[in-house]
């Protein structure tokens, strides 16, 4: 049997590998809404003027982004059951890649949030508004159109990312290819399926948001 | 009969940059009060002290007999009495003029859907727009933008209006139709605070003009006096560059 690249066996495992990008892109699907979510919720607290709010919020972005995503993987999958939290694989999983996809998603809504020019807020100011009723109304939605593009690239980065979830041994893309190498002891055409199987599903996003960044151009 | 605004002895600095020194004023219900004065005298930020887009570092601000920085004071509610332009318009861009319109009355008064867009089509058609109330902001004039922007100040049904350049970022051409409008207004009989820098518009409209340098209230008199007949020697040189 040779050890190179066999188009043969990448036929016949490409079930197996589909099955595993299916995986990947549940995970990723879950954890970029749940990202996105805790995102919004501590992006938000990042831009208030009160203390209560913003630094925890600026400490949860610190420690997320100053950690590996595999040690908080390994700490969510291993660490947390010592304390008597027993979550499993996939949940396990979709915790850790949601905390830290929120982290970076958190500062793409501070910067977008901030891109909105102050008189905005003194225009909803002074037609009598509260705080959180032109943050809604009038912030949030000029924000969200203007971060589409970057949230975009979270989702991307995240497909990617979502490897890292294999050493918990969820079946993901990743994993399965691995299976495929230690069954067959060929590691070229497991893991270059596996690398064309990433790349099927991050190239056509990325030409998303690059659509949707030429549409906004355009409005602009 | 109580006055619609105090302003009694208000301080406010930027770090070493006292932009309001002393300023004290009243303004009684119905009246048109202009205020001139150089770049850097403290009037646009007093007009923003007066719906508390500034902090004061000292006095105090009564709106319809109401201190407006005592704490125990509904801000929110305050302001929905005291409209304010601004110079570069502040329209939602992301909504329609309509909605624009409508935003405040609904979520801060509670108006329903029905009775705020009738308000709202009653106003654009004051302003001469009816016919662009589905329009975003982007697809107007700033002439247009600035008269919906009045519009939308009028939809919550204010006591008192703010003016803050309100033509500074207007072509030349457009000037004339939101003066028009304030014209209208005022002898409505709307009470209104006009920073500008509209002389024709002092002269003609305003029922007492004030002017301001160096954070002080200089001079203040009824326009035909204070054009014609200023009394300080800044007011003159000040006059004197513009006329």
């Amino acid at each position: 049997m040779s050890l190179g690249f066999r188009p043969d066996l990448l036929v016949d495992i490409l079930p197996e590998l589909l099955r595993g990008a299916r995986i990947t892109l549940e995970l990723t699907i879950i954890s970029v809404a749940l990202g996105t979510l805790i995102g919004l919720v501590v992006g938000v607290c990042r831009v208030s003027h009160l203390k209560i709010l913003n630094v925890p919020a600026a400490l949860y972005v610190e420690v997320l982004r100053g950690t590996p995503l595999l040690v908080q993987v390994m700490i969510v999958y291993y660490g947390l059951p010592g304390v008597g939290i027993n979550l499993g694989q996939m949940p396990s999983g979709i915790l850790a890649l949601s905390l830290n996809s929120g982290a970076y998603v958190a500062e793409i809504f501070k910067a977008g949030i901030k891109s909105i020019k102050k008189g905005q807020t003194e225009a909803s100011f002074s037609l009598g508004m509260t705080y959180g009723q032109n943050m809604r109304y009038v912030i949030l939605p000029q924000a969200v159109r203007n971060i589409l593009p970057a949230l975009g690239n979270e989702f991307i980065a995240l497909i990617k990312d979502s490897s890292l979830v294999s050493v918990i041994a969820i079946e993901e893309l990743l994993r399965r290819g691995m299976i495929v190498y230690s069954r067959t002891y060929n590691a070229w055409t497991p893991l270059l399926g596996v690398a064309m199987l990433y790349l099927c599903m991050t190239v056509p996003l990325s030409r998303v948001v690059a659509y949707l960044e030429r549409r906004w151009e355009i409005n602009d | 009969m109580t006055n619609m605004i105090d302003i009694i002895n208000v301080k406010k600095s930027f770090g070493d940059n006292h932009v309001l020194r002393d300023v004290s004023l009243s303004v009684r219900k119905g009246e048109v009060l202009v205020i001139l004065g150089p770049s850097g005298s403290g009037k646009s930020t007093l007009i923003r002290c007066i719906n508390r887009l500034e902090s004061i570092d000292g006095g105090t601000i009564m709106v319809e007999g109401e201190d407006i920085y005592s704490p125990t004071s509904d801000i929110h509610k305050l302001r929905t009495k005291v409209g304010m332009v601004f110079q570069q318009f502040n329209l939602f861009p992301h909504m329609t003029v309509l909605d624009n319109l409508t935003l405040a009355p609904t979520k801060v008064k509670g108006e329903s859907k029905e009775a705020s867009e009738r308000t709202a089509l009653a106003l654009l058609e004051k302003v001469g727009l009816k016919d662009r109330a589905g329009a975003y902001p982007h697809e107007l004039s700033g002439g247009q933008q600035q008269r919906v922007a009045i519009a939308r100040s009028l939809a919550m049904h204010p006591d008192i209006m703010l003016f803050d350049e309100v033509t500074s970022a207007l072509d030349p051409e457009l000037v004339k139709g939101v003066l028009e409008i304030m014209k209208d207004l005022a002898q409505g009989g709307m009470t209104m605070l006009v920073v500008t820098h509209e002389m024709g518009f002092a002269k003609e409209v305003a029922d007492r003009v004030i002017f301001m340098d160096g954070g002080y209230i200089i001079e203040e008199s009824a326009p035909k006096d204070l054009f014609e007949n200023p009394q300080n020697e800044r007011t003159k040189e000040f006059l004197a560059m513009i006329l």
